[in-house]
């Protein structure tokens, strides 16, 4: 009878420890995006879903201005009729001022608060980031679609693989600059990647679009499934699909200024305009895509290096093959490397039909 | 001077293994990672390694010091010194465990605090958790070995959360191997003992083990354990962390589950802290029967009745201790508190035992 007694009050007493947050009353936060105004203050906006018992999905867009991040969600706090609660963040975006003069201090906002997550995602915008918030793209609610896109983008397309963790991680390293995506609003209910938006430190300072994306992830990431056009001649187009990639960068042993950059692609063609696609002609497809990434890659590192920045990690890699290496001298260090790649490309497949 | 515990209380020589894992594993893992490589960078895991495998020395000399006086540090103390000064030294031994108690009790719930409820009233859950461990106690030796045993089996699954990490870990980020002096590598093991600390409390429990010889290998093969643990840990932290990133994260292992994403829960850190519960509490439990013990042995106070005491005292000291700092200085004076003991205090003692031994003899 005694220990009976003493669960109950056990009971009560841990019942008295915390508050209690029900799901039906709260605010998820879902998406949020930050711009920078004038007098040195920003307006954030912040996303939140209610989901309907028709399975639809609402989005709600609350904007305020603050100086602080945390202020935001103070300022939004007033608005929404639930507490707002962060846990269920999974897109941020940035306009394309603020990146230019920074983000860090709303990605350590990001990574001191316990509840959100390491594997959101950051995004740059071409312009405000707000519009893009405040659209209406698809069924399951503008943050899921979001989180999707830039999903399957690193999945499938040119895009290095990305979130909060990995953006945090490389900002930290010593000898290595992140990237963010960046992401262009279209129409009402349209999005799409445009491009990736190189940083060094946290400020924005290049994006590259097109075809370049697909040159840096090969550069940056392990695997890549890209698509690729080649001009055989003139007239003669095909359409090559990498399936694999691999890249090995290393320092040349015998001259630390020089780096090794060794790209291997898989590919399968996946159009050819040409008459007859035979097994001197797949060879010429690949000695020139080949050539293609050797001549493309080479210029990107090479305007990596007039910009100073390095997100291909190369400070790292120094610290990474020499020992006790002096972090003192890497910018110069920097300027003065000469790069040898070696691009191997080798088409597999030829799809269905020959 | 000593007095026979009954077979019946005694503990089969294998349970040893998990009562030191349990007591070893609590809340130094999930922060140890920073103050290590603060000064040995990506070489942290050899600072790991080193320190783990030293102990092995500690763990033989402390089962000779036992098989010599055949019994607990009191009769240690006893045998070495007499009556009076020993049962003096031994309670700076209350002291140390009622501190090593509070440590990981208060880091725990600041842990909830952060991570989870702000709001979570220390006093209260104090309260819960001792009477939960008095209730354990109540069962006496074998019931608290019960619990280690549990706790471990319980709070396993968590060893395969870290999958979630190797995903996004890059292992080359611990080349160069070996790019630190040994200072750099020795003052980074320097700062491990709240993680390693937990394997002396052979020393307090040998009285119970049914065939002390037959645990010797238990006892070692469950300090290479944690070392493994720790150090494969220690390595996937590396991997998985930029270096001045890993410098930022007070709870490096914590935020390491940031990361983990499961179709049915948002954030994993919550079950992962909850599931902790089960690793705080054989601690918690261990520390007061082994005070408790203590105090039975020195001052001849039921252990019952000791472990009330206990449990009031901690509540009456924990609830001042209110800021993150204080329990930050908690936990450096208890790290240092437990070097002392395991590298300097036992091997001392060691030696003393040996002397002693011979004297005797003659």
């Amino acid at each position: 009878m005694k220990k009976i007694w003493l669960v109950l009050f056990l009971n009560f007493a841990l019942a008295g420890c915390v508050n209690d947050n029900i799901i039906d009353e709260i605010n998820i936060q879902a998406g949020a995006s930050f711009d920078e105004s004038e007098d040195g203050m920003f307006i954030g906006s912040i996303l939140v879903q209610n989901y309907l018992p028709d399975k639809s999905v609402e989005n709600q867009v609350y904007t305020t201005e603050g100086k602080l991040p945390r202020d935001i969600l103070l300022h939004v706090q007033k608005k929404t009729a639930g507490e707002l609660v962060t846990g269920g963040l999974v897109i941020t975006i940035f306009g394309d001022k603020l990146a230019d003069s920074g983000i860090l201090d709303f990605v350590d906002a990001y990574q001191r608060d316990a509840s959100i997550g390491a594997r959101n995602y950051l995004a740059t915008s071409t312009k405000k980031a707000l519009p893009i918030l405040e659209g209406n793209y698809g069924s399951h609610g503008v943050s899921k679609y979001l989180e999707n896109l830039i999903e399957h983008n690193i999945k499938y397309g040119d895009i290095p693989a990305t979130n909060l963790h990995i953006f945090l991680r490389d900002y930290y390293r010593k000898g290595k600059d992140p990237f963010l995506p960046e992401i262009r609003k279209v129409s009402e209910d349209e999005v799409e990647v445009s491009g990736i938006s190189l940083f060094k430190g946290d400020k924005k300072v290049g994006v590259l679009h097109g075809k370049d994306m697909f040159y840096f992830k090969l550069l940056t990431d392990k695997h890549t499934q890209g698509n690729f056009n080649i001009h055989i001649k003139k007239e003669i187009k095909s359409a090559v699909r990498s399936i694999k990639s691999k890249r090995k960068i290393n320092l040349n042993k015998k001259d630390p200024s020089l780096i090794d950059i060794q790209l291997e692609l898989k590919g399968e063609i996946r159009e050819y305009t040409g008459h007859k696609l035979t097994k001197k002609t797949i060879n010429d497809v690949a000695k020139k895509l080949e050539k293609n990434v050797e001549k493309e890659c080479l210029k990107l590192i090479k305007q990596f290096q007039s910009q100073g920045i390095d997100p291909i990690g190369l400070g790292y890699l120094h610290q990474k093959q020499i020992r006790g290496y002096n972090f003192d001298h890497w910018e110069e260090d920097y300027q003065n490397l000469s790069f040898n790649i070696e691009a191997k490309v080798n088409i597999v497949q030829t799809g269905v039909i020959e | 001077m000593q007095e026979t515990i009954p077979e019946r209380f005694k503990i089969a020589p294998f349970l040893v293994f998990y009562l030191i894992i349990s007591m070893q594993i609590g809340i130094g893992i999930l922060g140890y990672q920073r103050t290590v490589s603060k000064h040995s960078d990506q070489d942290a895991w050899i600072s790991v390694l080193i320190a783990g495998l030293s102990l092995h020395i500690i763990l033989w000399m402390i089962y000779k010091i036992a098989e010599t006086v055949n019994g607990d540090i009191v009769s240690a103390h006893i045998y070495l010194v007499g009556n009076v000064v020993g049962k003096l030294l031994s309670f700076l031994f209350i002291i140390y465990f009622f501190t090593y108690m509070l440590t990981v009790l208060r880091s725990y719930i600041e842990i909830i605090q952060v991570w989870m409820f702000p709001d979570l009233s220390v006093f209260w859950f104090s309260l819960a958790i001792l009477l939960l461990s008095i209730y354990i106690i109540y069962g006496g030796f074998r019931t608290v070995v019960g619990i280690a045993f549990f706790s471990l089996m319980l709070s396993s699954y968590l060893f395969f959360i870290f999958a979630y990490n190797i995903k996004f870990a890059d292992f080359e980020n611990l080349l160069p191997i070996w790019d630190h002096s040994l200072k750099d590598l020795l003052l980074g093991s320097y700062f491990l003992p709240l993680s390693f600390v937990g394997f002396e409390i052979v020393l307090y429990f040998y009285p119970y083990i049914k065939n002390p010889q037959k645990s010797k290998k238990w006892a070692h093969l469950a300090l290479l354990t944690t070392t493994v643990i720790y150090t494969a840990l220690m390595m996937l932290t590396i991997a998985y962390f930029s270096d001045e990133q890993l410098q930022k994260s007070i709870w490096a292992t914590l935020t390491m589950w940031k990361i983990v994403k499961m179709p049915f829960i948002e954030r994993f850190e919550y079950i992962g802290i909850a599931t902790w519960n089960f690793v705080v509490l054989p601690n918690i439990c261990i520390s007061i029967w082994i005070i408790s013990r203590l105090l039975k042995r020195i001052f001849h106070i039921p252990q019952k009745k000791g472990a009330h005491l206990i449990a009031i005292a901690t509540l009456l000291i924990i609830i001042f201790i209110n800021t993150h700092d204080k329990v930050r200085i908690l936990n450096e004076y208890i790290g240092r508190a437990g070097f002392i003991v395991t590298f300097i205090y036992i091997p001392i003692l060691f030696i003393c035992i040996m002397i002693a031994k011979r004297v005797k003899k003659k």
